[in-house]
């Protein structure tokens, strides 16, 4: 594995990121909405000098929870595929680079490009919260970024995986947007649904939210704003009683797992299929 | 005079009056000496350096001025003297029973330094134990010890301006900063009191407790049995309960600060089999709970009232247990709690509780209504009836898919389809269109925003870079055909691409 081979394949995703019309779209729509977000959790009653203490880091989840999985998963799926349909893939494995190189090069290139959104996003939101003078912890705000780029790295890994598996990008891209639809939605409704009916113990149900990783995040961001997770009910008093101060780490090693595994066999497919 | 300049002279007080001139001018010489003649100067250093001895010399009235210093004895006060500390004098416990005792009423304390009392729990060592009426302990500094100051059967005790710091002792092991048991008119003002476990108030009428901070202990404020009681303008932070008032009639809250105050209880104001409260004009921030109503009002024809009062980022604004009733909302503003108002058990009968008076209701941040005549009331009600809510009242465990869209998604489920929509569980006639935020409240102490804007700006100039990284030349390419790739990417690739 050559260094020099990624970083010029990093460099060339980030080029064709920034031609790409959907990533600017998503970016533009991250900031907006997540300036938007700051705004309104603010101005209700910033006036009365209360500030909306982790009110705007709870709406920032939301939004995360819902553009950065589409961003990523939309933006996976397009890349292998895209560059096989138009036979640029090809061209690519003519050259002196390992198929290793070619995937970290493009997965690295396109987690830089997420990186770029989250931290546009982050930041402007972030310095309307200090203007109007917001208490939200600046350090709980850099490990809300980091776990929303975590996140990230976990969509983008799921995407490249349906792009490695599916022959056409468009085939690729409404793969992506079901499995979006059902990690943001149907998951958490139908797991609400069961937990209603089948009257889950807490512990089933927590262990159930993490086969989400929509949840760990969820979790993760609200243990990082609120140093415990007692507003999620009893769910959440049992995680932080079960996993103690070693919960933070416990869900972040879940995430990770949830980034590499799919890249991996995202690797193993792309071996077996060849480039066309 | 010279002596007692120095301060090792026992002056009885009758020898004192007729000197009384000549001490004056020696007040204009040297400022040490105090206005008090007629008492006793201790000095660690002096030959009359023991607190003990100095109060069995003195008579009842006397004043006994203490410098300095430390004094390593437990005290007894059993005569009514008044002991006054310059340059914090310390009395030490050594770490065993309780420090100070007194046992004479009217006794005043001011200006010491109390501190390491024993921690027996069942033995109950404090730092200051009263046993007797009129007591006044001010301007103290309580530090190490385990309960703090101890009022029992002392009625008409003033407790002003000390600063109490408990034992670092896990919470359950902590004694009570401050008790007072069977003491009615007790006064508490202007104390200090961090990492206690309850400032906690028995069987005592006509209670005043004002201006005080308690913080990071178990219960901010505890009132068991307390008649009469008014508690104004405290501030509360950091405990697992900020104010819990137990079976006690016509308490007035009014004018407090309860904020952060979390944990499994964790509620700004708990309610417990109280009669006529009234709670007005305070503010309850990002609490668990910002107030828990159980059985309150007790009796069937009292009433709660809360008036004016802002509820602003907590979990739930107000909870009532399914048979509150009779109690009285008007006028409060409640803002951006994650549930305004829960019903536990999802019993949807708030109808007892009134939420409208006089044409006049609360003011609601999640109100959608409008107001077409401008005159600051909205002209349709307030409902709540969120599906959400309703179901997580029911089963607290959906309380896991909170933040997540799903909540939304559920929710607007309930809009689009009125099939499924719950029964409204409270509502308000006529809510406010603005809040109404109560003045002259203690302040939260808030975090600088100086690492925000470093943070924030480090985020923008990181993706500056970032944005960089896709223009530099990167010259290093050894390899030849790759540097063909690197120039081809640069010009024709892109754009055959697009075509």
């Amino acid at each position: 594995m050559d260094l020099e081979n990624i970083l010029t394949l990093t460099q060339k995703e980030l080029r064709d990121a920034r031609r790409n019309r959907w990533f600017i779209l998503y970016t533009v729509a991250f900031a907006g909405l997540a300036l938007a977000l700051a705004w309104l959790a603010l101005s209700g009653v910033g006036t009365y000098g209360l500030a909306g203490f982790g009110r705007t880091g709870a709406s920032l989840i939301n939004l995360v929870l819902l553009i950065v999985p589409l961003m990523g998963l939309t933006l996976g799926a397009m890349s292998l595929a895209g560059e096989r349909e138009r036979g640029t893939l090809l061209y690519l494995f003519t050259q002196p680079i390992a198929q290793i190189e070619l995937l970290l090069g493009k997965f690295i290139g396109l987690a830089l490009a997420m990186l770029l959104a989250l931290l546009l996003g982050f930041g402007l939101s972030g310095l309307l919260i200090a203007w109007q003078g917001g208490a939200t912890q600046a350090e709980d705000y850099l490990l809300m970024m980091l776990l929303a780029f975590i996140l990230a790295l976990v969509s983008l890994s799921l995407g490249f995986l349906i792009s490695a598996a599916v022959g056409k990008s468009a085939t690729a891209v409404g793969l992506a947007l079901f499995l979006w639809l059902l990690l943001v939605f149907f998951g958490d409704l139908g797991l609400m649904g069961t937990a209603i009916v089948l009257r889950l113990d807490i512990d089933q149900l927590f262990t159930l939210a993490l086969l989400n990783p929509l949840q760990l995040f969820k979790m993760a961001a609200i243990l990082a704003i609120r140093s415990n997770l007692e507003v999620l009910g009893p769910a959440g008093t049992y995680a932080v009683r079960t996993y103690g101060s070693q919960l933070m780490v416990f869900l972040i090693a879940v995430l990770a797992v949830w980034a590499l595994l799919p890249l991996a066999i995202t690797h193993y497919l792309l071996g077996r299929r060849g480039v066309l | 005079m010279v002596a007692l300049r120095k301060g090792w002279s026992i002056m009885p007080r009758r020898y004192c009056w007729p000197l009384f001139p000549l001490l004056l001018l020696l007040l204009a010489l040297v400022p040490a000496i105090q206005a008090q003649s007629h008492g006793r100067i201790v000095t660690p250093q002096g030959e009359f350096n023991s607190l003990t001895e100095a109060l069995n010399l003195a008579e009842s009235g006397d004043t006994i001025e203490v410098y300095g210093g430390v004094y390593d004895e437990p005290l007894l006060l059993d005569k009514s003297v008044n002991l006054v500390g310059y340059d914090w004098p310390v009395i030490d416990g050594g770490g065993r029973g309780t420090v100070v005792k007194l046992v004479a009423p009217d006794i005043s304390l001011r200006g010491f330094v109390i501190r390491n009392s024993g921690d027996s729990l069942a033995e109950e060592n404090s730092g200051i134990a009263v046993e007797a009426p009129g007591a006044v302990l001010e301007s103290n500094r309580l530090e190490d010890t385990l309960f703090g100051i101890y009022l029992r059967e002392a009625a008409g005790s003033t407790i002003r301006d000390n600063t109490i710091t408990s034992k670092d002792l896990p919470v359950p092991r902590r004694g009570d900063p401050i008790r007072v048991w069977y003491s009615n008119d007790v006064l508490i003002e202007d104390n200090v009191v961090n990492k206690g476990r309850d400032v906690v108030l028995w069987y005592s009428e006509r209670l005043t407790v004002r201006n005080n901070e308690v913080s990071e202990g178990r219960y901010g404020l505890h009132f068991m049995y307390c008649d009469d009681a008014t508690i104004e303008n405290n501030l509360l932070t950091n405990n697992s309960v900020g104010t819990f008032l137990m079976y006690s009639r016509r308490l007035h809250l009014f004018g407090n600060t309860i904020a952060h105050n979390r944990g499994p209880s964790g509620f700004g104001v708990g309610l417990k089999d109280m009669d006529d409260a009234i709670i007005e004009n305070n503010l309850f921030l990002d609490n668990r709970i910002g107030a828990h109503l159980d059985n309150s009002p007790r009796e069937v024809n009292s009433i709660g009232r809360f008036a004016g009062n802002v509820f602003a980022f907590n979990d739930v604004g107000v909870n009532l247990m399914p048979s509150v009733r009779h109690n009285q909302f008007v006028s409060n503003s409640f803002v951006d709690n994650e549930e305004q108002v829960g019903i536990d058990g999802g019993g949807g009968r708030s109808q007892d509780n009134v939420w409208t008076i006089d044409g006049q209701g609360n003011y609601w941040s999640d109100y959608v209504g409008y107001d077409g005549d401008a005159d600051g009331l909205g002209d349709v009600p307030y409902k709540a009836e969120r599906l959400f809510e309703n179901l997580m009242d029911q089963n607290s465990s959906l309380r896991l898919f909170l933040y997540s869209p799903a909540e939304q998604a559920v929710d607007f489920a309930a809009r689009a389809i009125p099939f499924v929509k719950p029964q409204p569980k409270m509502m308000d006639e006529v809510p406010l269109m603005e809040p109404v935020m109560p003045e002259d409240l203690p302040a939260v102490p808030e975090a600088s925003q100086q690492p925000m804007w470093l943070i924030s700006l480090g985020m923008l100039l990181l993706a500056v870079f970032i944005l960089s990284l896709a223009t530099i030349k990167r010259s290093k390419t050894k390899e030849r055909g790759l540097r063909l790739l690197n120039r081809q990417m640069n010009s024709d690739l892109g754009s055959t691409i697009s075509q």
